[in-house]
Order: C-alpha cells, then sequence, then structure tokens
C-alpha cells in the first residue's frame, strides 16, 4: 500500500526542522529583546560555514561539527550583539531594526567577500532506506535533522520550564519591567538570549549546509520563512515558532508535490501572501501573543 | 501697499517654470550634446532624479509620519511594469498592448496607487516594525510575481519596445537625449518636492509629525489617524509609481533587475544619512550615497588584486557599516534635527 502524502511529510518535516530551529532563535530574540533581527539569517550562514570548515578541514564526524557550529556560532552571535545591539537597547524598535539591517548587509558581504559566492557542499555519507511498499524513502541524513531538532525543542522545553534562567527568560518577555524590580538581572537574561538564538541559529546552518549547501546567503534566503514561521506561530512564542515551522515546512512541500509546476516557482511568494493573511487576520499567530504596541 | 513684493522663490513654481521650460525645450529643435566623458555622471543624475523622486514620497511616510515602509520598490515596480505592458510594442515574449505613453504614465501612477489603497487598508493599523515586514515581504511577492509570470512581463529578460518619448522627441541624438532627460526629470523632481514640502510645511504636516510623536494623543485631539497614515501611504505610492513609468520611459524596457530590494536599501540609507525628515537633507544623503557607490567604482581599476565580486561585496559591507554607524552614532542623520525625530545622539 503506497503512502501517497508520506514522502512530501518527510520532507517537509525536514524543511520545518531548520525553519524551526531559525524561528525560535528569532522569536527569542523578538520577545525579549523587543526587535527584529534581519541579520538573524547570517547567524545561521556563520553556523553553516563553521560546520563546513570542521567537516572538511577538522576531520571530524557530523555530530560534532554539530556541537562545535553551535559554540562558535553562540559565541560569535553574542560577542556581535554585544557590540551592536546591546549598546542601543533602549532606542526602539525601529533604531534595531535599521541597526541589524545594516549588521546583515556587513556580515553577508563580508563572508561574501572572503569565501566567494560558491556553493560549498559538506561531504557526508548517506544511508538510503527505503520502504518502497509503502512508496517513500529517508535518508540518515533527514533523520538526523529531524532527530537533533526534536531533541533540541525538548531541550529548550526543559530550560524554559525547569531551571532558573529558563524561567526568568520567560518573566521577562512577559513584563521586562516587572522582572526587573522582582529581581531578574534582564541584562544577563539578553546575554543568555543571544548565546541560544545564535547557538541555534548555528545548528541549523549546519543542517542547511548539510542538505543544501555552505554558501554566503544560505542563511539570508531562509530569513523570510524564518519571520514567516515565527510570527505564524505568534511572535514571541517560541513553542509557537515550532509549531508554525512544521506547518510551514509541511505546507511547502505538500503544495510543491500537488500544485501545478507554474504555481510551485510561486512557493516562497505564497510563504509571504500567509505571512501577511496572518498579520491582518491574527496577529497574535497560533500562541495568540499579545501583540504589544511599542 | 504699493511695495513691490519679491515672492520668495519656491521650489514649487521654480519647478512648475523649469517644467514648461524643458517641454519647450524638448519641442524645440535645439539640442545639447554633452560630450561623451560625462555620460557615466549623466546616466548616474538620471538614477538620482528617480531615485530622489521615490525619496520624496518615502521621507513624507517615513520622515514626517514614521510609517515604516520597507517595500518603496514595490510601487516603482508596479509603476513601471504598467506602463511598460500598456504601452511595450511587440516586446520579445512578453505582452505589450501598444498603447500612447501617457496612457502608460498614468496607468503607471494609478496602478501604484491602486496597490497603495490596498496594501494601506489593510495593513495601516499594525504596529511599526509588522508593518515594515509586510511592506518588505509585498516587493518580494512582487518582484517573484514579475519572475514567475515570465509570459506578462518578460521575466528576467524583461519587457523590450518600450517607446521612449524623450529621446523620440530630441533631435541629435549621442548623449543629447540624456541632457533632455536630466532637464525634464530635474524639473519634475523639483516640482514634486515643493509640493511635498509645501505640504509637510503646511499645518498638514504638523499633524504628520504629531502622528509620528504619539498616535494616540493625535487621536484624541479629534484627527483621524487612519485616514491620514492611508492618505500619506497613497501620496508616496502615487510617486513612486510615476518614478517607475518615468523609468521604464527613460530605459524603453523594463527588466526585474531595476525593480530590485537595492533600490530600497539605497533609498533608506539616503535617507537615514540625510536626516529622515528633512526634505532638503534626504536629498543630499542621497546624493552622498549614490557618490559614494561612483566614487567606490573607480577605486575598484585601481586595485587590480580584487575581483570584481569581491569588490561589490566590500562596497556593500561598507554601504551596511555607514548605516550601521549612522543609526549609532547620528540618528537624525546630518541634516536632520534631533529635537524633530525625538532620538537621543
Amino acid at each position: 500500500m503506497a503512502l501517497p502524502l508520506a514522502q512530501e511529510l518527510i520532507f517537509g518535516l525536514v524543511i520545518g526542522s531548520y525553519i524551526a530551529l531559525g524561528a525560535i532563535g528569532f522569536t527569542l530574540v523578538y520577545g525579549l529583546v523587543n526587535m527584529i533581527n534581519f541579520a538573524h539569517g547570517e547567524f545561521i550562514t556563520i553556523g553553516a560555514f563553521v560546520g563546513y570548515l570542521a567537516v572538511v578541514f577538522g576531520g571530524v564526524s557530523l555530530p560534532v561539527a554539530l556541537v562545535v557550529a553551535l559554540g562558535v556560532a553562540a559565541v560569535t552571535g553574542w560577542a556581535i550583539a554585544r557590540l551592536t545591539f546591546e549598546p542601543m537597547n533602549d532606542a526602539g524598535a525601529v533604531p534595531l531594526l535599521l541597526m541589524s539591517i545594516g549588521l546583515g548587509l556587513v556580515l553577508r558581504n563580508g563572508m561574501r567577500a572572503i569565501a566567494g559566492p560558491d556553493r560549498r557542499n559538506v561531504p557526508v555519507a548517506v544511508t538510503t532506506y527505503r520502504f518502497d511498499d509503502l512508496g517513500f524513502f529517508v535518508t540518515s541524513n533527514q533523520l538526523f535533522i529531524i532527530g537533533v531538532t526534536l531533541f533540541v525543542v525538548l531541550v529548550l522545553h526543559l530550560f524554559l520550564s525547569r531551571t532558573m534562567v529558563g524561567i526568568s527568560m520567560r518573566a521577562t518577555a512577559d513584563n521586562e519591567r516587572l522582572a526587573l524590580v522582582s529581581g531578574i538581572d534582564t541584562r544577563q537574561i539578553r546575554n543568555a538570549v543571544w548565546l541560544a538564538a545564535s547557538g541555534l541559529a548555528g545548528v541549523a546552518g549546519v543542517m542547511l549546509a548539510v542538505s543544501q549547501s555552505a554558501n554566503p546567503s544560505v542563511g539570508f534566503g531562509q530569513l523570510l520563512l524564518i519571520i514567516t514561521a515565527a510570527i505564524l506561530g505568534g511572535a514571541g512564542s517560541p513553542y509557537g515558532a515550532v509549531a508554525g515551522s512544521y506547518l510551514l515546512g509541511v505546507g511547502i512541500a505538500v503544495s510543491v508535490a500537488f500544485l501545478p509546476a507554474d504555481i510551485v516557482a510561486l512557493s516562497s511568494t505564497m510563504a509571504f501572501a500567509i505571512l501577511i493573511v496572518v498579520l491582518l487576520v491574527r496577529p497574535g499567530g497560533i500562541a495568540n501573543t499579545e501583540v504589544r504596541t511599542s | 501697499m504699493s511695495r513691490l513684493e519679491l515672492p520668495a522663490i519656491d521650489a514649487t513654481r521654480a519647478g512648475l517654470v523649469l517644467f514648461v521650460a524643458s517641454i519647450a525645450f524638448l519641442y524645440s529643435p535645439i539640442f545639447i550634446r554633452p560630450p561623451s566623458g560625462t555620460f557615466v555622471f549623466l546616466e548616474l543624475a538620471v538614477l538620482f532624479l528617480l531615485y530622489a523622486l521615490i525619496l520624496i514620497g518615502l521621507n513624507l511616510q517615513f520622515g514626517h509620519t514614521g510609517l515604516v515602509n520597507f517595500g518603496p520598490v514595490a510601487f516603482f515596480a508596479v509603476g513601471g511594469y504598467a506602463a511598460a505592458i500598456l504601452t511595450a510594442n511587440d516586446p520579445y515574449r512578453a505582452v505589450g498592448l501598444g498603447f500612447a505613453w501617457p496612457v502608460g504614465l498614468v496607468a503607471g501612477v494609478l496602478a501604484a496607487v491602486a496597490l497603495g489603497v490596498l496594501l494601506g487598508f489593510s495593513t495601516l493599523k499594525l504596529r511599526d516594525d509588522f508593518l515594515a515586514i509586510v511592506t518588505l515581504a509585498v516587493a518580494e511577492i512582487i518582484h517573484g510575481l514579475t519572475i514567475t509570470f515570465r509570459d506578462i512581463t518578460g521575466g528576467s529578460i524583461g519587457l523590450q519596445n518600450v517607446p521612449r518619448p524623450i529621446a523620440d522627441m530630441t533631435g541629435g541624438g549621442g548623449g543629447a537625449e540624456l541632457f533632455a532627460t536630466i532637464v525634464v526629470l530635474g524639473s519634475v523632481c523639483l516640482l514634486a518636492y515643493g509640493v511635498f514640502h509645501r505640504l509637510s510645511a503646511s499645518p498638514y504636516g504638523r499633524v504628520l509629525r504629531a502622528i509620528r510623536a504619539d498616535e494616540q494623543v493625535t487621536e484624541t485631539l479629534g484627527k483621524r489617524v487612519f485616514r491620514y497614515k492611508l492618505v500619506v501611504f497613497i501620496y508616496g505610492a502615487a510617486i513612486g509609481g510615476l518614478a517607475g513609468a518615468l523609468l521604464v520611459f527613460y530605459n524603453g524596457a523594463a527588466s526585474a533587475s531595476f525593480f530590485t530590494i537595492d533600490v530600497t536599501v539605497i533609498v533608506w540609507i539616503g535617507m537615514l544619512i540625510g536626516g529622515a525628515g528633512s526634505d532638503r537633507g534626504v536629498l543630499g544623503g542621497l546624493a552622498l550615497i549614490m557618490g559614494f557607490q561612483l566614487l567606490t567604482r573607480f577605486f575598484n581599476d585601481l586595485l587590480p588584486f580584487v575581483t570584481q565580486d569581491q569588490f561589490a561585496s566590500i562596497r556593500l559591507v561598507l554601504v551596511g557599516l555607514l548605516l550601521m554607524l549612522v543609526v549609532k552614532y547620528r540618528p537624525e542623520g546630518i541634516w536632520g534635527t534631533a529635537e524633530e525625530l525625538e532620538v537621543e545622539s
């Protein structure tokens, strides 16, 4: 018995997985620093290149490369944020947004000037598991990507619900002033957020490098999808971001399979259309977060 | 009352006079052929004047009213494509209806206005940074549509054989049409500057700045904030569409490569450097950023060991760095005033 949807579902889960890791970071930054970070895609690109370098020149296995990219991207992203965004934290949403656009230009083109525009493939051994009677196949890479994302989501859930830092983070996202007078050092919380957000972006970068390639605009290419997923889920809500990402990923994969080829070329356009509709109909997204008027 | 009152030189009047003069210049058999060495600068000047038109609208939207429109290129593109599709004669693999150019010009403006109405009605109630995302997404959607529906728009090849009224009316050739284009566009620009400057200097403009400062207070004072925002959004859309139509009539073609996100980036950075809200300052900022790009083009020839692709990247790094420095150290821009923008420098 062939399951017509099974194959698309797998592709969708893979797409949803790396969008999810990007979207969690994006939405955490949105919720806690109260800014839309247009340079988030570049943090992903950093992860992609670190993963590529670790596998090709470091000769390490993929899981190790993932950890290396997590660490390097986290520290790099945090350091960049300390230099650029932190000093103007009180300037308001629009100046921070403009700052991130400038930063994105600098990082993206800086990497392009150094690495060149080429697409670099990460060589990893791939095993394909075929289920011909069910009509789908799945590769070890795809299982790895989905598995890592689920693991990360689980860790994130435990972190947000069981650790003091995680709980303070949720408190700060909910009401920064109240958190501050309750004795939470919101500056430390912002540091933690930048570390977490850029670390997760680094992991997403390695996944993109494996499933597509490492190139200077790999992260930027995902940015609008990530923003869409984060807003679809409810900007500021990490759980919503995960739900929004998988919904978007599966939606893209299924529409590619069932719609005529002309419309498929529109799939990214469709994602933006979804984004606009969500903002108009239910700006709070799936999680129905409160949309603050800055 | 017998004292002779000299009217102050006003951009609107000067623009009108210059516009009439430039039309007379077009119809006259006179032409001026600039030396060929200046073509690089003149072509850039044409582009500057077109971007300046977009910027004049954007400055009213963001500088005066505080609407974060990250998709000015959308209106530029819609105006350009509407004009090109209506007027092109037998374009290569695209739709061309072959109407006269004034039809295209009007249609370009109307199409951009229609998009402005649609977008304004649906999105202007969102908060600042969400509006930024929606307008950015709309610009990307329009760019995607022009590539996807290549049977209509010609895709990345574009629409050819669009009429070039200014070039056709200018005799001479060999750069004479370039000079004539600058004269006409310059007068249009001056006129637009004058009209928009009058608007922002009037009590109407004060309401706009009140909206930028605090929407709720303005609403409490009995001003219909949403209607003001919508109208301002539409003004910007109209002038962006006009610029797009003028671009295709200058080039004789429309192509997706004219209407990329780079236009948005340049216009925004020009506005921020010059000082959002300062009508003259933003144009100065645009001149600075476009001059900077021209200057770096010459530098590339001096550094043979840097490839062209690398150089393009480095230039964008510098542009990004400039944006970051301005946002951080001089948020009011070079000619803007900090008190008026309510930013801390």
